[in-house]
């Protein structure tokens, strides 16, 4: 290839190692231009915070350090601990059905016909919306009086339910709003990874006649697991970091059900002008979201090994 | 490069907000949203309906009038506040900004707000001119911080139609209690009649409705909610404001899980007797009342402040107000195109008395004028009676929602009242203790 | 086979679900304002108006904003897939000091919630002056570990004898890179690219605070900036059409790019 020696990027170019596992530093120029930026933007942003974390102040500056008093405040604090546990019960409304449902789409629209296309249009559609209109479309299907659920159950004979107003049922209703919104992107994430099977696997199950069950579990399946991990680990930091649709749905109530975290840190730093304490509870936050994360990843490794 | 084509564009977008070299510079920062399209070259202010519409006409006569000033008007989603702390952080604060009369002391106490007496007594609306709930909104230690724009307050908004058919119409004027006993009385009189809720209120997912009333008939029984900056709710007086709306609600007395929205439709539809909201809806609802079908036709709508039903004439109020937030770069030409605009402003504050709301100014108050406008003779001892909380408590917009879920929990009966209570004032003061 | 069928039954009932609240949305957004403020069933009465979508475009500002949010939503999507690919390269592919321990530190990065870093992200900025700019809306994005991570797995997938084929043949690292293993990943750039432009484009809280010149307001600000204090009363009509308006792009943007995943596929089957 006589053109590469004029490419602009000869920079790049590194002698043909004799085999692989050898190191070369120039081989860092590929990830040094994202690094710097993720140094920049996030893992300084990140150490900031931590140090915010253990000082009392507002926006306009800080008063003093104050060592871990905000965090032994956090804990001392029933909203938030309120706000934890809410965290996690969405998590777990949302999470699991959005992977499974998104893999689920997947595996039906993967066809080059029409309609399918059309119905991953749709399925994905919701997805282009901004969160206020979404929460102001799913009140209006709520309201008891005069919603879409509301006429229903009164064309039925039945009484309406007022879910945001109900201190067990405003939750799952914010979990079928959001699931209502992002199921798009599970849907496409699995798209993209079953349009990378290769096909001569099943052609080669096609001649075997093996059932479809067993295409799906034997060869589908297994070459999308990387993905399947990938859906859940982006959805487990997506709805951890849950925000909109609480403050503008039901503002955290009724009684506290439905404040997350991030509505939590949002009010403190931002209304109450508690800077140290909101940074505080960011922290636990990623350190939850950390947690998960890890768990989720040394699941998807082990079994990659087994 | 295959964005390549994106920098010149870029370049063009930075080219045209260049700023014009021998004009001053202002800018004016408000919500009350934006209505370009229809009043985006209005100048002639009494054309124009409406809080935008007549804020816009405003602006745009003051930028015809004022030629040597290029005014920016930067419109921001309600209320703005994220937006304000974050440019003071920045220090690229606004020149005159809208805010409640609830939050300036937030910003006032951070210094983040310029004192404004001198130039208020030079333009000629030294606050002496202003009403003593307007006076007392922008006042904190003995200084002016701002030019007030209004002030509103919770109205007591009357279905005449229905109040008719209740039979709680004497000589023209709707009946109302005076104590709650005579409140339930009335409102069960009002269910035999009509069939229907005496009240109609806003409270599924919204909580400022809740405050406001807690707020109300507390003061309303000469007690505070705070003393010396900080939560007094438990109170005897704070018991009675709960049990009052638990009782309404537990007797049916009210229209249950409507949202705001909801609500608005729904008085307009006949829901109810009562709307519970603020004064922004008189004129919709005068403009209901004037058509020959609806809830509300051929007049079948008033407006009074809440009654008395306790020992004192008095209802919570907050209000709108122009501030200057500091800015070390903003120079002495800006400040004073600045002062330029609130002296116009003033000048201009009648207009603005047609939104509904209570004039900042006395003299409009007694004015003819205003006394012709639908309804305002009834509002205009809300100058006197309307009292916003005390200057130093501060946060009182987090506070407000604290105080709204918690007072929510108890009217539904999902918490006992004296629960309520402790739980609101701990929150709130831990709020308040950790300034 | 009745398996299948199910299946697609259930898929298109599950659509129609998720297109009621959609053609309401649309409904409510040709609907006068008046009119729905006393009765939002009135969707059913059959009037129509267009008068919301020219309101909309009555206010000259919106087009500055859709050109903001344009450049910023191209610009970071392109800077995305610029640096993800690069790096999710490196790290699948490529030996240098470090590497591993890197990679881990940008995984933990996955963690990291906006929250816990907006604010000293906006006093960076402060500090550097740089509000109210291009730059200071598209980089905080840039750094979104997300990217690499995908990237990162996708290149893993390719089997090792294509460049290692090639570097038998003397090709340099970049050129492999460029031309024989980037073609392969489009289905996944795809997906990044969806994914990036999506969170671009609807993102509210950076834009709120650091773009606050009306000048530099994205859609969503700018069109958040429009709404009176109750504009779901008096606006119902016009907030719909706003949300019509700001989501249309973003649709566009997802049938472009669905385009490039079917044709690789397409690619793919006829290899």
């Amino acid at each position: 290839m006589p053109s590469v020696a004029v490419e602009p990027a000869a920079a790049f170019t590194v002698p043909v190692p004799r085999g692989r596992g050898r190191q070369d530093w120039r081989s860092a120029l590929f990830v040094a231009p994202y690094l710097l930026v993720f140094v920049a933007m996030l893992v300084v942003p990140l150490a900031m915070g931590m140090w915010l974390s253990t000082t009392k102040g507002d926006l306009f500056g800080t008063e003093r350090w104050v060592g871990l008093a905000n965090f032994v405040r956090l804990f001392g604090d029933a909203i938030f601990l309120k706000a934890v546990a809410n965290t996690f019960y969405f998590v777990l409304l949302t999470v699991p059905f959005l992977t499974l449902a998104g893999l689920g789409l997947a595996l039906v629209l993967n066809r080059q016909e029409r309609w399918a296309a059309v119905l991953r249009t749709i399925f994905f559609a919701s997805t282009v919306l901004s969160v206020t209109v979404v929460t102001l479309v799913w009140r209006l299907v709520f309201l008891p009086d005069g919603g879409l659920l509301g006429v229903t159950a009164e064309a039925l004979g039945k009484t309406p339910i007022a879910f945001l107003n109900d201190e067990r049922l405003a939750m799952p209703a914010i979990a079928v709003t959001t699931i209502w919104w992002c199921i798009g992107l599970p849907m496409v994430l699995f798209l993209a990874a079953l349009q990378q099977v290769p096909r001569d696997l099943y052609e080669a199950a096609a001649l075997d006649n093996a059932s479809r069950w067993t295409t799906l579990t034997r060869i589908t399946l297994p070459a999308i697991k990387r993905t399947f991990f990938l859906v859940i680990i982006i959805e487990v930091i997506l709805q951890f970091q849950l925000f909109g649709q609480p403050q503008l749905m039901t503002l955290g109530g009724p009684n506290n059900s439905t404040r997350p975290i991030v509505l939590f840190i949002y009010e403190a730093g931002w209304r109450q002008w508690e800077l140290g304490y909101a940074a505080a509870a960011a922290q636990v936050l990623f350190a939850m979201i950390l947690i998960a994360a890890m768990v989720q990843y040394r699941l998807s490794s082990g079994k990659e090994a087994a | 490069m295959r964005w390549g084509w994106l920098l010149p564009l870029a370049a063009l977008l930075a080219g045209c907000s260049d700023a014009k070299p021998d004009k001053t510079r202002l800018v004016i920062q408000r919500f009350f949203g934006a209505c370009e399209a229809e009043y985006g070259r209005v100048t002639d202010i009494a054309a124009a309906e409406g809080e935008c519409g007549i804020m816009t006409a405003m602006i745009n006569r003051f930028e015809a009038e004022n030629p040597d000033i290029d005014v920016v008007e930067n419109i921001v989603f309600w209320p703005g506040y994220d937006q304000l702390t974050a440019q003071l952080a920045a220090n690229d604060a606004p020149d005159l900004v809208t805010m409640h009369g609830s939050v300036i002391s937030d910003y006032q106490a951070r210094g983040l707000l310029e004192p404004l007496d001198a130039d208020l007594t030079a333009i000629g609306a030294p606050p002496a001119s202003f009403t003593s709930a307007a006076r007392a909104a922008v006042t904190v230690d003995g200084h002016a911080w701002g030019l007030p724009i209004d002030t509103w307050a919770p109205l007591w908004h009357i279905n005449m139609n229905l109040f008719r058919k209740a039979g709680l119409v004497r000589g023209g004027k709707p009946v109302l209690p005076r104590s709650p006993q005579e409140l339930f009385a009335q409102a069960q009189q009002f269910r035999a009649r009509t069939g229907k809720p005496y009240l109609v209120q806003g409270t599924a997912n919204e909580y400022a409705g809740f405050t406001r009333n807690f707020y109300t008939f507390v003061m309303q029984q000469d007690a505070a909610p705070f003393e010396g900056g900080r939560a007094n709710f438990r109170t005897a007086a704070g018991r009675n404001a709960l049990q009052l709306f638990r009782t309404i609600y537990e007797r049916d007395f009210t229209t249950k899980n409507q949202d705001y929205s909801a609500a608005v439709a729904g008085f307009l539809k006949g829901d109810g007797g009562v709307f519970l909201v603020g004064t922004w809806m008189v004129g919709t609802f005068d403009a209901e009342s004037r058509k020959t079908s609806g809830a509300l036709a051929n007049g079948g709508y008033t407006v009074v402040p809440y009654p008395k039903l306790f020992a004192r004439e008095t209802t919570f109020a907050d209000g709108h107000n122009w501030v200057m937030p500091r800015n070390n770069r903003r120079t002495p030409e800006e400040r004073a195109a600045g002062v330029r605009f609130l002296k116009f402003f003033a000048g201009h504050a009648r207009h603005w008395a047609r939104t509904g709301h209570l004039p900042a100014f006395q003299a409009i108050i007694d004015s003819p004028e205003w006394r012709a406008l639908p309804h305002r003779d009834n509002l205009a001892t809300l100058a006197t009676t309307a009292q916003p909380l005390p200057k130093d408590v501060r946060r009182q917009f987090p506070i407000e929602t604290i105080v709204g879920t918690e007072a929510a929990a108890a009217i539904s009966g999902a918490k006992p009242i004296d629960q309520t209570l402790s739980d609101m004032e701990r929150r709130v003061n831990a709020v308040l203790d950790n300034l | 086979m009745t398996r299948s069928r199910l299946a697609t039954g259930l898929v298109i009932l599950a659509a129609v679900l998720m297109l009621v609240p959609l053609l309401w949305v649309l409904a409510l957004s040709l609907k006068d304002n008046a009119e729905l403020m006393t009765d939002t069933a009135s969707v059913f009465n059959g009037r129509f108006t267009l008068e919301n979508y020219r309101n909309l475009f009555g206010n000259g500002d919106v087009f500055r904003w859709i050109a903001n949010s344009l450049i910023v939503s191209f610009g970071m999507t392109a800077g995305v897939l610029m640096l993800a690919s690069l790096a999710g390269y490196g790290f699948a592919r490529l030996e240098f000091p470090g590497r591993n321990l890197l990679f881990v530190v940008v995984l933990l990065g996955l963690a990291v919630p906006e929250q816990a870093v907006i604010i000293a992200r906006h006093q960076m900025f402060s500090w550097l002056g740089m509000h109210n700019s291009y730059p200071a809306l598209i980089l905080p994005g840039l750094s979104a570990p997300f990217g690499v991570f995908l990237m990162t797995q996708y290149f893993r997938a390719i089997p090792r004898d294509i460049d290692e084929a090639a570097l038998l043949d003397g090709a340099s690292r970049f050129t492999i890179f460029w031309k024989l293993l980037l073609p392969l990943t489009i289905p996944a750039q795809a997906t990044l690219g969806i994914f990036t432009f999506l969170s671009a484009w609807n993102d509210y809280w950076w834009p709120l605070i650091s773009a606050t010149n009306k000048d530099m307001f994205t859609l969503t600000v700018g069109i958040a900036s429009t709404q009176m204090n109750f504009a779901q009363t008096e606006g119902l009509g016009f907030l719909m059409a706003q949300a019509v308006f700001a989501g249309a792009p973003m649709l566009i943007v997802y049938l472009f790019f669905q385009k490039y995943i079917v044709q690789a596929v397409a690619g793919a089957a006829g290899r």
